[in-house]
């Protein structure tokens, strides 16, 4: 039909043609992503070129899904991944039942999705497993044209993709166009954040040069063009290839002179279009794009005969482009042209018969379709319950944002007063639908928008609005940041004779919780007892005693009454496992382990009782959302006791629940801080990039914070101090001050890379630096001296570190300062620091060359600390220092039998101790292999061919972690740091 | 072939422009080069009127940058999101014209055309960059921040008193830039703050430095629908054009 349409050659784009192949599909190792983002001013290829490079992915064995993202604004969640999974399955032959039940299987599951409690998160668990059915262990390739319409729970599924959370190898290839990203497009900012990960890259399209120009014009013409009309395409083009291909088809096809604008070459095109074909034309244009073929016939009413002559025409003009799934306008421009030719009253009776056609016959977003063209037919009051089903559609798939906006089109819809035709509105309750909208809107995080909804709702009087709507503008406000309105609202609920004792008691409870956030602790406490006490008189109203006691539980630990909060929220979870629904009893253990392991550093037992709480909540099915979170405070209590081994296999049985968004971010951030202890560095790196790419969705920025502090800390382990500055420096820039352990935290990794760039001279100690790092540690000391007691029980650990590390960059570094340290963390049970601080201490014991029997002493404790926790870059300084001093670390560091963890002294303790700087300087020794086992010596011929973990555990048919721990065992007897010493060692052996 | 757009230091500052910078230390040091590079621009060179701009520009931002530091502000999670958003609009515009690109905003493109002379006095130079960055760039920053950080742009809240300090390192740095012009620079800066539309029907009598918030509400709230979005971007394009233009007449040049 079209034999004209789409042989135009691609010109000039074989760079980036290759260069996609390999960022998307050579390039990737088993179970890694990555993603290209293609982005380019209108008719610049970006179309073209995702269409080669999927037809050439496609050859290289991938599984290409491709899908578009639509422009009517009010689309429905996650519609281009639906409309990938329909044309895929419509391309599959015959051959591939298999691979097409699983498609159907998605499909399904996107029409079985209930809106459940069970949190979106589990949509995209389900959508992740149904992807990887499909792919059957091929490579799985997202192709997603026009990126910049996309809904936002299309965005958030890709940000889960690609931080690897779905545990899918896969890519992503989108096109954005350029001019979107220019105003206040959400993308922008996800771009930004993406664009400096290695797995990502941003590809800028540019326009064709003059040689391309010239090329692609002279391939369509048939003959190179005459130097003038060749000079002409380049001015009137600027080498975008869509104008160069229109101008170069005009001047062949001998029209007379060149166009000036496409605009032009467009309109002169719609002026010769036979009336049908004319009328095809402007169909099109009316439609939601791809127009489906029978859609078309019931709009325009012609035989079938004259609809495909009619297309026919359209196509060959060039203004329609036709394909498998329906037709669509050539480009934007011909929409605008056209929009200046209909009548107002000729369009409203084009959308008038697609809502015609579309009630007869269900499509893709049918509602969605429906509402949209029963508006613009001006029938208000046929559109509203399209748009009331779009919404709950929205809803149904966890899609706030998407159905709040279809809710906010059915308020304005019903108050459009309905003319002539059409009957009588439905009868709507205007209150019903200014709730959902007002609901939608706060759970999508427009609170402001939920407020003024829900002040709509009330009529704008003064006079009473219910107990339960006052209740839930309290809860707007609050979301909203607005503490004094909300608490003001609370307040006035309590107050009031009007309403019911339950009410009352949830109004005491949240906003004994408010008062908490904002750390009115006695006034928490106290609006906390007065809701325990309603709540007694009411049945059933465990949810509200289980938040009061949790609020009263904190708000007497923080006033140093441990004890009592304690048994606070103890009870609260006995009265939750009696009386309460699941979720109670679930709230009640977060609360419980939260208060544990947080302000009373009960650590063991907080371990404990998030344990067990994770098992509970697993037997009442709230395994992906309560489960994880009760999961992460145990690992995190865990790291902070100094069993490892056990919080890796903990965070590895949360993470395999697949949860998303910040239960997500919270466990890869948990699991990069045991990657960072162990020193194992690409585990590391992969963690911070899949936090990277979660957090460039936006929310959450309490976990930026963390993730810099570990980027700090991983570099400051690769000597890399200036990487570990800048991280600093933008979490000082990015905090606030009220934070102080975070603060603390900060300051101290800050000084820390300092103080070593000091004494390792990698890079110059930056004055400004470290004159900031003073002031926040100043500030941070002013602060806990305020703040309540645990809180500042926290700080004080990190304020120690800091004063020490000062002392380093002063001097020589101050023993006392280090013992100050070291007791502190002891007295917080916490090794690691601990075992760091005492390693410091020795240090700077050794280097005023003053009592080394202290030195050893100490030297030997953190050896033997760090090495049951397994802290590989700990360990090796302890050796070198002590190598250098001539310490004995293991005299009294025989294997005792009881140590937890990844224990890695197997072995150490027979080789001569305080040969740690043997590799570097020492002769080599002729059986330096002979400590390794036959494993561990299999591992290390495969390092040294210089393979990852992952492709060595591949080749030896083993997990990726177990690789881990034989190359950290492998590194301890070989007393090396790196991959590369540990080669060098291998080679040197190789002969025997 | 062509001059390259940057003249000698074409290739310098395409490498720099190659960069994002992602927090305020990495845009400090951003502009702190670009100034380096304005100031070799022939033939203006040391009057070249966009490193007038720029001079000023990281001078403020260094300040910002200093109050982050400082806990100055109540949210420096939006302030240093919002200030590397803010930059990341400067150093975009300053891409779309290294590639000709027809998209530049034309409120950055009638300065950057001025680089080839004739020259302009450094005030109003100064001035028209600080119109095209506060008139156009930041209501859409704004927007994109808070869309961002899912929150909105709410007046009275941590992050609207935040933006309003913004104002206060202004006032208190020009004076000392330019000695005796206070009172002129703070007219320009009351000028500048609203757009033409706006000054005309006398709607700054309240919230005269706020007109780049307000747009911000506006746009956020239209953020949905990519029509009314663009068409409120050509309006405030056109607006700042327009004044910009105005700035780099000879009737700019009354301000100095």
């Amino acid at each position: 039909m079209a034999s004209d349409v789409d042989s135009a050659p691609l010109v000039g784009r074989a760079d980036q043609l290759a260069a996609l192949r390999a960022a998307l599909h050579d390039d990737i190792g088993p179970g890694q992503t990555a993603a290209v983002f293609v982005t380019g001013e209108s008719g610049v290829g970006k179309t073209r070129l995702l269409t080669e490079a999927a037809a050439r992915l496609r050859d290289a064995g991938a599984v290409v899904l491709t899908g578009s993202c639509l422009d009517i604004g009010d689309a429905s969640p996650l519609h281009p991944v639906l409309q990938a999974l329909r044309r895929f399955d419509a391309d599959l032959a015959a051959g591939q039942a298999r691979t097409s039940s699983a498609v159907r299987g998605l499909l399904r599951t996107f029409a079985e999705e209930s809106g459940g409690a069970d949190s979106a998160g589990a949509l995209l668990e389900r959508v992740s497993a149904g992807l990887s059915l499909i792919a059957e262990g091929r490579p799985l390739v997202l192709v997603l044209d026009d990126l910049q319409w996309v809904d936002r729970t299309t965005r958030q599924l890709l940000l889960y993709l690609l931080a690897g959370l779905g545990g899918l190898q896969l890519s992503v290839l989108a096109a954005v166009r350029a001019e979107s990203l220019q105003g206040a497009h959400p993308l922008r900012r996800v771009l930004t954040e993406l664009r400096r990960l290695r797995s990502v890259r941003v590809l800028d399209l540019a326009p064709l040069d003059r040689a391309d120009t010239d090329r692609l014009a002279g391939e369509i013409v048939g003959t190179p063009l005459a130097p003038e009309a060749a000079d002409q395409v380049w001015q009137r083009s600027g080498g975008n290839p869509f104008v160069v291909e229109e101008l170069a088809r005009d001047l062949r096809d001998g029209h007379d002179g060149l166009s000036d604008t496409l605009r032009e070459i467009f309109l002169s095109r719609v002026d010769v279009l036979p009336r049908q074909a004319h009328a095809a034309v402007h169909a099109v244009a009316a439609g939601v794009e791809p127009v489906e073929h029978w859609l078309l016939a019931e709009v325009l009413g012609l035989p079938e005969p004259e609809l495909i002559g009619a297309l026919r025409e359209a196509v060959a003009h060039r203004l329609l482009v036709g394909a498998d799934d329906g037709y669509r306008l050539r480009h934007r421009l011909v929409a605008e042209v056209l929009a200046h030719e209909l009548l107002p009253a000729e369009r409203a009776g084009l959308h008038r018969r697609y809502a015609e056609a579309l009630t007869q016959a269900p499509a893709e977003l049918h509602q969605a379709r429906l509402a949209h063209h029963w508006r613009l037919a001006g029938e208000p009051g046929r559109a509203l319950p399209a748009a009331m089903a779009a919404a709950r559609e929205a809803q149904r798939l966890h899609g706030f944002a998407e159905a709040h906006r279809h809710w906010s089109a059915a308020l304005q819809l019903a108050a459009t007063p309905t003319s002539g035709r059409s009957g009588a509105p439905p009868e709507v309750d205007r209150a019903v639908l200014l709730e959902q909208a007002a609901e939608t809107a706060h759970q999508s995080g427009e609170h402001a928008r939920a407020l003024s909804l829900l002040a709509e709702l009330t009529g704008g009087e003064p006079l009473d609005p219910s107990c339960g709507l006052r209740i839930r503008r309290a809860r707007y406000l609050a979301a909203a940041g607005r503490s004094a309105p909300a608490e003001a609202e609370y307040r006035g609920v309590l107050e009031s004779v009007d309403c019911t004792a339950r009410d009352r008691a949830a109004a005491a409870a949240r906003l004994a919780e408010l008062l908490l956030h904002l750390g009115r602790y006695a006034d928490a406490g106290q609006r906390a007892r007065e809701a325990l006490e309603l709540a007694a008189t009411v049945d059933g109203s465990t949810t509200e005693v289980v938040l009061a006691s949790s609020a009263l539980g904190f708000s007497e630990a923080f006033l140093e009454d441990p004890d009592a909060g304690l048994a606070v929220v103890r009870r609260a979870l006995e009265t939750a496992e009696r009386s309460g629904g699941p979720e109670d009893v679930a709230c009640a253990y977060l609360h419980l382990a939260e208060l544990l392991t947080g302000p009373l550093n009960i650590l063991e037992e907080g371990v404990v009782v998030a344990r067990r709480g994770a098992e509970r909540v697993a037997e009442l099915g709230l395994g992906r959302t309560y489960e994880t979170r009760l999961l992460a405070i145990a690992t995190n209590g865990l790291f902070r006791v100094g069993q490892w081994a056990e919080a890796e296999k903990v965070v590895a049985a949360a993470l395999r629940h697949r949860p998303s968004g910040a239960d997500a971010v919270e466990l890869l951030l948990a699991r990069c801080r045991l990657s960072v202890g162990y020193g194992d560095v690409e585990a590391s790196d992969r963690d911070l990039e899949a936090v990277a790419t979660m957090l460039a969705g936006g929310g959450a920025p309490r976990h930026v914070l963390p993730m810099l502090i570990l980027r700090a800390g991983l570099a400051m382990w690769q000597g890399r101090h200036d990487v570990a500055r800048q991280a600093v420096q933008r979490g000082l820039t990015e905090s606030r001050s009220d934070d102080v352990v975070l603060l603390g935290a900060l300051a101290w990794h800050g000084l820390r890379a300092e103080a070593e760039a000091h004494a390792s001279r990698t890079v110059a100690v930056d004055p400004t630096a470290v004159r900031r790092l003073r002031d926040a540690v100043d500030r941070v000391t002013a602060k806990s001296v305020t703040a309540a007691g645990p809180v500042r029980l926290n700080a004080d650990g990190f304020l120690a570190l800091c004063t020490a590390e000062l002392t380093r960059l002063d001097g020589r570094g101050d023993p006392d300062a280090w013992a100050r340290s070291a007791a502190e963390w002891d007295k917080r049970h916490h090794p690691y620091p601990a075992a760091y601080s005492r390693l410091r201490q020795a240090e700077a014991l050794l280097a005023r060359r003053s009592r080394s029997s202290t030195a050893s002493k100490l030297l030997r404790q953190a050896h033997e600390m760090a090495l049951s926790l397994g802290a590989v870059p700990l360990t090796s300084e302890i050796r070198t220092l002590a190598g250098r001093a001539r310490v004995e670390l293991t005299e009294r560091a025989q294997p005792t039998g009881r140590r937890p963890g990844r224990t890695r002294s197997t072995g150490v303790g027979r080789q001569s101790a305080g040969a740690a700087p043997a590799t570097a300087t020492g002769e080599p020794v002729a059986d330096e292999l002979v400590t390794l086992t036959a494993r561990e010596r299999e591992v290390l011929t495969a390092v040294a061919e210089g393979l990852t973990n992952r492709e060595i555990g591949q080749r030896l048919f083993i997990s990726e972690r177990t690789i881990g721990v034989h190359v950290s065992h492998i590194f301890d007897k070989l007393q090396v740091r790196t991959r590369v010493q540990a080669s060098a060692i291998h080679l040197r052996n190789r002969g025997e | 072939m062509t001059e390259p757009v940057w003249g000698p230091v074409h290739a310098d500052i395409v490498d720099l422009l190659a960069d994002h910078p992602e927090d305020v230390p990495a845009v400090v040091d951003h502009l702190t080069k670009l100034q380096d590079l304005l100031v070799r621009l022939p033939p203006l060179e040391r009057s070249c009127p966009l490193a007038d701009f720029n001079r000023l520009y990281l001078t403020i931002t260094s300040r910002v940058l200093e109050g982050l530091y400082d806990d100055y502000f109540a949210d420096p999670v939006f302030l240093s999101r919002l200030d590397v958003e803010f930059a990341a609009r400067y150093f975009d515009a300053m891409r779309l014209w290294t590639e000709s690109s027809p998209t530049t905003p034309r409120a950055w493109s009638c300065l950057f055309k001025r680089m080839k002379g004739p020259d302009a006095r450094p005030l109003p130079s100064a001035a028209a960059g600080v119109n095209a960055h506060i008139n156009f760039d930041l209501p859409f920053a704004l927007v994109t921040t808070f869309d961002h950080l899912e929150s909105e742009p709410v007046d009275g809240t941590e992050q609207h008193r935040d933006y309003l300090k913004i104002n206060d390192i202004f006032a208190d740095k020009i004076p000392s830039l330019r000695r005796g012009y206070l009172e002129r620079w703070q007219l320009l800066l009351d000028m500048l703050n609203g757009d033409i539309d706006d000054w005309y029907q006398g709607e700054l009598v309240e919230y005269t430095r706020d007109v780049a918030w307000r747009n911000a509400q506006k746009i956020w709230r239209c953020r949905h629908d990519p029509q009314a979005r663009d068409g409120e971007r050509t309006r405030l394009d056109d607006n700042a054009a327009a004044l910009g233009r105005l700035l780099l007449s000879p009737l700019g040049a009354f301000l100095q």
